[in-house]
This record gives C-alpha cells, sequence and structure tokens, in this order.
C-alpha cells in the first residue's frame, strides 16, 4: 500500500503526467472548436432553453459530433476496434486493421527525424524555425539525383539519402553562418529561407531537370525503384511502413548519443544552458553555432528525403506545404519531447497519430485536418506553461520547468 | 544569464568589419551589379519611358505630365554608378549619420534601374513604358500592412516582450475584416473586429509570457501557427460551405480635396483608402508617444531595466500587458488592413508579411520612423515581385516572388550587423 503511495506520488510529480494532462487540455480545445464551427451543434446550443428537453438535446449532439469526431481520429490511427475484433474472429483483413498503425509509423518516420534536427538546435539555445524549407531543399535535391541516375541500389539508396542531406545541411548552413559572423537574429532568416525554400520548389518542379516529362504541371519525375525504400513488410502487404523506420530509430540511437555521451555534443548542452559559461570555459560560439545548423539542416533535409523514398516517391508543389508542414509540427514535436531524442521519439508517435487521425477524421466526419494542427498546438501551448497545466490539475511537477531557452530576444 | 551586465562584459572588442563599411561594401556591390546587369544587359539604342499620370484613381486630374523618356543602357550606367559613388563615399568618409538615409536613396536608384530595363523597348517586354504613379501607390500598399506590423513589435518590445505572433495577428485580423465586411459592407466595424482579435491574441501571448513566463518566441511561433491553422480550419468549415461570409471587396479610397491634385505625390499621399491615413496617424502618435511623454519614458525603462523601473514604483507586468495588447490592437487593423488592401481572404493571405514586419522593426531599429523606412523598402520589393512578370523579364515568377524574403534576409544580415534591442527585451520579469 505504502509503495502504492509512493508510485503514485511519483508520477504525480513527473513530467509525463503533465504531458498526459497537456493532451488531455488539446483536445478540450479541439472540443470547443468543433462546438464553435459545427451547424447542429450550434442550433442545438442556440435551442437551449427551448423547452425541458433542450439542454439535454444540445450535450447529446456535442457528444455525438465530438465524439464522432475523436473515435474517428483514434479509429485511423490506431487501431479500429471492430476492425480488430473481425480479423481476430475470422483471421481475415489483418491488412486494414493494421493499416492505421501503419501509417502512424510511416508519418512518424520522418517527423522524428526533423525533429531530432531541431531539438538540436533548442538544446544549443538557437531556433531553427527553416526545417520546413531544409526539408523541401533536401527533397528536391534527393529527387533530383535519385530520379535521375541509374546505379545498382545498394550504392542509389545511399546516395539519395546523402543528396538528401546535402541539400539540408546548405539550406542549414546559411542561417548559421549568418548567425555566426553578422549576427542576423536566426529565427527571421530561416523563417525566410521556408518561403524561399517554398518557391524554389515550384521554380524546380516547372523546370527540365526534375519535372516529370510530359507533364506541365509542378510534378517531379518518380525515384528509380532503386531509390526507394522498400515497404517493411513487401510491397504486396499494402502497408506502407518502410525501411526508413530504422533510418529514424538509428537517428534517435546517434543522437542521445550525440547530445549526452560526445564531447561535442556537451559543448552544445552547455551553450543553450548558459552562453556565457560556456564562452568563459572556452567554447568557440561561432562554431557551435554554424555546426548546430549544419547538423539540424541535413537531418531536416534528411527527413524530407526520408518522406519521399519512402512514403510518396515523388514530390509536388503540395510538398510539405502549409503550417501543418513537417517542419512545423517538428518544431512543436521537439518541444513536446523537452528537445531530448527519446522524449521526442514518444512525441512524434503521438503527433503523428493525430496527424493521421485528423486525416481518416477530415474523410469520416467532415471536419478539416486542421483541427488535428490545431490541438498538437494547443498541446504545445500547454507544455510550453507547465505552471497552468500544474494549478488547473492541481499537479506538483517540481523540477520540470517551463521550457526556456537561453537564447531571450534578439540580444542573443 | 542575458542580464545587462554580462552583456556589457562580453562584449569583447573584435577585429570585424563595422557596419558601416559593411554597408559601403554592399552598396559598392549593388551598383556594379545594376551597372552589369541593367546598363550592359540593355541594347545601346533601347529607350525606357516613365509615365506620370494615374491610372485609376478616384479623383480627376486637372493635369498632364508628359512622358519622360530615357536612354536605358546610359541611365541606368548611370544609377549603377551613383550607387558605387554613394558606397565608396561611406567607405571612404565613414559618415556617422543617415547611414541608412544613403542606402535608401541607393535602393531607390537600384529599383529604378530595374524599373527602366524592364520597361526597355526592343525588349521582351510588351508594355514599353512604367507608370511610375502607380509604382509608388502600389509599393504603398504593402507597405503600410507592414507599418502596423512593425509598429506593432514597436509597442511590444520597447516594454520587453518579443511578438513574433504579429502572422497570426495579421491572419486573424483580415479573417474577421473579411467576415465582418461581408455581412455589414462596413469598414468600421471590420476595424474594430481587427481590434477585438488583435487585443485578444495579444492578450494570450501576453498571459502566457508574463503570469506563466514561457520563453516568448515559442509562445509566439506556436500561437501564430495556431492561428493559422484555426483559419485555414475556418476557411473550410465556414467560409467554403457559406461564400458570402467571404464577399467583401477592397476598402474604398478618402480623397483628400486639394492635395490629391498635385501631380504624383498626390495619388500617393492623399488619395489612399483609410488605413494609410491611420497608419500615419499611428506612426507620429507612437513616436510621439515613446520618446516625449511621460508613458513612453515608463515604457521604455520597463523594456530596459524593468528592476529599475520597478523600484522607482513602475508596475512592471501591468506596463507589459497594456502594451502587449496595445500592439496586438495594431496588429489586429494591420490585419484588417491586408484584407482592404487585397479585397478577399484567403488561408495564405499573410503569407509571411508578419515576420517580415519583425524583421523591420529590427532593421527600423525599434523606432517608428525607421519603421517607416523599412516597411518602404519592403513594400517596394513585394510590389516589384509581384508586378514584374507584366514586363515579361527573363526570369521565372517564383524567383521574382523570393525577392522581398531575400532582401529581408540581406537586410538582417548585412545591414544591421549586431543589434541592440532593448535591454530587457524576450526576457521574463519575476517579482522578487
Amino acid at each position: 500500500m505504502r509503495r502504492l503511495a509512493r508510485w503514485w506520488r511519483a508520477l504525480y510529480a513527473s513530467p509525463v503526467l503533465l504531458t498526459a494532462f497537456a493532451v488531455v487540455l488539446g483536445l478540450v480545445v479541439g472540443m470547443f472548436v468543433i462546438i464553435f464551427t459545427t451547424t447542429p451543434v450550434l442550433d442545438a446550443w442556440r435551442g437551449f432553453f427551448n423547452s425541458w428537453g433542450s439542454p439535454g438535446h444540445a450535450f447529446k449532439a456535442t457528444l455525438d459530433y465530438v465524439g464522432a469526431a475523436y473515435r474517428s481520429m483514434f479509429n485511423g490511427a490506431v487501431i479500429d476496434p471492430a476492425s480488430l475484433w473481425n480479423s481476430l474472429r475470422t483471421g481475415q483483413g489483418w491488412t486494414q486493421t493494421l493499416t492505421p498503425l501503419s501509417e502512424t509509423l510511416t508519418y512518424a518516420t520522418p517527423l522524428t527525424i526533423a525533429s531530432i534536427g531541431v531539438g538540436i538546435t533548442f538544446q544549443t539555445g538557437l531556433f531553427n524555425i527553416g526545417a520546413n524549407g531544409q526539408a523541401i531543399v533536401g527533397g528536391i535535391i534527393g529527387v533530383a539525383v535519385g530520379s535521375s541516375l541509374h546505379l545498382p541500389t545498394v550504392v542509389l539508396i545511399p546516395l539519395t539519402l546523402l543528396a538528401g542531406v546535402a541539400g539540408g545541411v546548405v539550406t542549414g548552413a546559411i542561417p548559421g553562418l549568418l548567425k555566426a559572423f553578422t549576427g542576423a537574429h536566426e529565427v527571421i532568416v530561416t523563417l525566410m529561407f521556408n518561403y524561399v525554400a517554398n518557391l524554389l520548389l515550384i521554380f524546380a518542379l516547372l523546370s527540365t531537370p526534375l519535372q516529370q516529362p510530359g507533364q506541365g504541371n509542378d510534378i517531379s519525375r518518380i525515384l528509380r525503384p532503386g531509390a526507394l525504400l522498400s515497404p517493411l513488410f513487401g510491397a504486396t502487404s499494402g502497408l506502407r511502413v518502410n525501411w526508413g523506420l530504422f533510418i529514424a530509430a538509428a537517428v534517435v540511437v546517434l543522437a542521445w548519443w550525440f547530445l549526452e555521451r560526445s564531447s561535442l555534443g556537451f559543448e552544445f548542452r552547455v551553450s543553450g544552458a548558459n552562453p556565457h559559461a560556456a564562452r568563459v570555459s572556452g567554447i568557440n560560439p561561432r562554431k557551435v553555432t554554424i555546426v548546430a545548423f549544419l547538423i539540424s539542416g541535413g537531418l531536416a533535409g534528411l527527413a524530407g528525403i526520408t518522406q519521399v523514398a519512402g512514403t510518396t516517391h515523388y514530390i509536388d508543389g503540395g510538398f510539405l506545404v502549409g503550417s501543418a508542414g513537417i517542419g512545423f509540427t517538428a518544431i512543436t514535436v521537439s518541444l513536446l519531447g523537452r528537445n531530448r531524442p527519446i522524449g521526442i521519439m514518444w512525441g512524434a508517435l503521438l503527433f503523428a497519430a493525430l496527424g493521421v487521425g485528423g486525416r481518416s477524421m477530415q474523410a469520416t466526419t467532415g471536419i478539416p485536418l486542421d483541427l488535428a494542427t490545431i490541438i498538437q498546438y494547443s498541446i504545445v501551448l500547454f507544455i510550453a506553461t507547465p505552471v497552468l497545466v500544474e494549478e488547473i490539475f492541481r499537479l506538483r511537477a517540481r523540477g520540470v520547468g517551463g521550457l526556456q531557452l537561453a537564447s531571450q530576444g534578439w540580444n542573443t | 544569464m542575458t542580464t545587462t551586465l554580462s552583456h556589457t562584459a562580453v562584449a569583447a572588442p573584435r577585429r570585424r568589419l563595422q557596419r558601416d563599411q559593411v554597408i559601403g561594401l554592399l552598396m559598392v556591390a549593388l551598383g556594379l551589379f545594376t551597372a552589369w546587369a541593367f546598363g550592359l544587359g540593355s541594347a545601346g539604342r533601347s529607350h525606357s519611358q516613365f509615365t506620370f499620370n494615374p491610372v485609376n484613381t478616384s479623383g480627376t486630374v486637372p493635369w498632364h505630365l508628359g512622358a519622360l523618356t530615357l536612354p536605358t543602357r546610359v541611365s541606368c550606367l548611370l544609377a549603377g554608378a551613383l550607387i558605387v559613388a554613394g558606397g565608396v563615399e561611406i567607405l571612404w568618409r565613414r559618415p556617422r549619420r543617415a547611414l541608412m538615409a544613403r542606402f535608401g536613396g541607393g535602393a531607390v536608384l537600384f529599383f529604378l534601374a530595374i524599373l527602366l530595363w524592364a520597361s526597355r523597348t526592343h525588349g521582351p517586354s510588351q508594355v514599353s513604358f512604367v507608370n511610375l504613379t502607380s509604382v509608388l501607390v502600389g509599393g504603398v500598399a504593402p507597405a503600410v500592412v507592414l507599418i502596423y506590423g512593425s509598429l506593432s513589435g514597436v509597442l511590444c518590445e520597447r516594454a520587453g516582450v518579443v511578438n513574433i505572433a504579429i502572422e497570426g495577428q495579421f491572419l486573424a485580423g483580415a479573417f474577421l475584416g473579411s467576415l465582418i465586411d461581408s455581412v455589414t459592407h462596413n469598414f468600421f466595424f471590420a476595424t474594430l473586429g481587427g481590434v477585438v482579435v488583435g487585443a485578444g491574441i495579444g492578450a494570450i501571448l501576453a498571459f502566457f509570457a508574463l503570469r506563466y513566463q514561457s520563453d516568448q518566441i515559442i509562445a509566439g511561433v506556436v500561437l501564430a501557427s495556431l492561428v493559422i491553422s484555426l483559419g485555414s480550419y475556418l476557411n473550410l468549415q465556414v467560409l467554403t460551405p457559406y461564400p458570402q461570409y467571404n464577399a467583401g471587396s477592397p476598402a474604398p479610397n478618402l480623397t483628400i480635396p486639394l492635395l490629391a491634385k498635385i501631380p504624383v505625390l498626390g495619388p500617393v499621399l492623399f488619395d489612399e483608402n483609410g488605413y494609410f491615413y491611420l497608419a500615419v496617424v499611428l506612426v507620429l502618435l507612437i513616436s510621439f508617444g515613446l520618446f516625449r511623454t511621460r508613458w513612453g519614458l515608463r515604457v521604455r525603462a520597463v523594456g530596459e531595466h524593468p528592476k529599475a523601473a520597478a523600484s522607482v514604483g513602475i508596475d512592471v507586468i501591468r506596463t507589459r500587458y497594456v502594451n502587449v495588447i496595445l500592439g496586438g490592437v495594431v496588429a489586429g487593423v494591420g490585419g484588417v488592413a491586408l484584407f482592404a488592401w487585397q479585397g478577399q481572404f484567403q488561408p495564405g493571405i499573410t503569407s509571411g508579411y508578419g515576420y517580415i514586419a519583425l524583421a523591420g522593426l529590427i532593421f527600423g531599429r525599434w523606432r517608428p520612423s525607421g519603421v517607416v523606412v523599412a516597411a518602404l523598402l519592403f513594400g517596394m520589393s513585394v510590389y516589384l515581385a509581384n508586378n514584374l512578370q507584366t514586363y515579361q523579364v527573363p526570369v521565372s515568377t517564383s524567383i521574382l516572388l523570393m525577392f522581398p524574403y531575400v532582401v529581408t534576409i540581406f537586410v538582417v544580415s548585412g545591414l544591421i550587423g549586431r543589434v541592440r534591442a532593448p535591454a530587457a527585451d524576450g526576457i521574463p520579469y519575476q517579482r522578487d
């Protein structure tokens, strides 16, 4: 009994519970958004005082619509209980049953990689808001290489991935160099590069080397079969989860080792925690800034090309577009995972599930996919202010602290 | 760790190019590029024409100015030479003041050279003239929006809170402005909507930044992205099924009777919509308020050294709340101005203007007057990016559209160097 109490107290004070409550609050925000934008629900609430039965009707309408939305989100992202029961009973239709999980893993693969890139800059006290642009350029360069060279698979896959990394590295290097040598604030530069990369994508897709022959639209050539990350369970399985998953896992392990065990990673973290102390102890801030952006950009580029090689196999004008683009979700995932590789992995799985579930929700209930994004951003807003969540739920997550970065304002 | 004290202590002298040298070198490079690309890039016999009569103003024009025909190559070479001369003068004499004015002059010459080159005869262009009045009118329109955004930044950051959510406030203002204008056909109510929603987002940002001391850049980016997804969501969920709620129109121009008839300047300065005049008033008001009133002194004290401000009895948190909400109001109205310029809401309407406005704020060194110069520079590049296509220049549209963003990157990296924001900008304040 006493052990149970101690266990409960430990859970009570852990960041995991805090995160869980933030997720709950995010879902509540999503609920209100649904209520205020769905006509039948609004009508039901408008007639709240019409008759004795009206309040019940209003609550029921709300529950119906919100419940349907969240249920289809869960069914589309994790597992559909009905389908699972059917598969267990008949031994048939496992593809359909496992598709949601496979989709979530597929979506989480590039997201994990990009988020770890963003997390590394956050840990260094830098902001890389431009992961989306870096991933786009990585995708462009990667597709250019992977769709044009005739090489055996053993060579072509690494070459394609490296090309994607190179694209991201180049795009990430510019804000890093500018920050280190001219003091241009990386927030503005990386944000601007997102727009530049979007336009570059359109330009590249409409020019000869990349555009699909015989097409007038903004669609790229398809990657050569040798450049694809093939599905884990074979092309005939119908499940899209692919070997990129192992790339993501390797990135998680390497990033953990780099940040926690290597001396350069230590320099990164010291610079992030206390730039003044870092400088005094002889850490070169310029080097740290540049290298952090190189790594971060490279990972974003890898994420972009992994997405193409594993899932889409070509890019079009809608590649990673908008505020739901992978680079923006990566910022939120990184914050959710407290910028640590392992945490980021879980965060990426959660947000991938939200994204995939959102798509299924859009298909079944007609509620736009953007609701998933709204929920994601709300969760992160709550995560960024643990005090608020603690106040709401009377938690006592001591020692968790807010997400304070050393780099504050424009002067650093 | 980023207190004022440690800052001055760390700022050790380094051997690097001074800011004025960087600007000088940039101007020399810009001048050489102008002379090479536009001067030598056009045939010796080609001509360009500037016209001055406005095409579409609400007032009638009592005057008629003739067209000005210039030989393209010579003019562009001359413009390039002048820019180079300006750069050399900066490098040579190292003037202390009016650096930005010199650079602004160079930028104007550069833009003129682009226009001359694009409209040259025997070039690819079908249009063989540039209407300078239209160019100015067109460049001022985005500049007005940017001025609102940067002023919002001035209000927030002078009090020590970084407002990155301007992009979100723009979007929310544009959305609500469009909605209200579609229903009421009244821009006064639309503006009120912008005020309310801007203040709301400002209040949320202030709440997170001040009460819970979240990282302001993170809170701002997340808040802006949240509002942008909400805008996209509402667009699909509300505006697409009910298109009558997205049927607004651009704001009508308010013509000032006599002044609007001044050649060239009249249509640019005195035949604009209400948001232009409001922006002018705000610039003057905020400029006066910040640097000439007791309120402004308090705000600046809170932004520079909140502990000192608190020690003389200024309520730091309250000042910051008020200013962030005021900043939100200004940015919200800016969003309505954005809609009033475009005439219709769409999810991507802001296209980064909120972030460009932030760059303008830094470029303008946290001063309303500097902000105006920056906004005009960015506004002109937005206009050129959108309109050079009419002259069929041999550059892809997507590359042209990069122009304002690339200018922004150049500006924050080359022209500014290490900036000095208000000392407590972005640093949470804790009562002892």
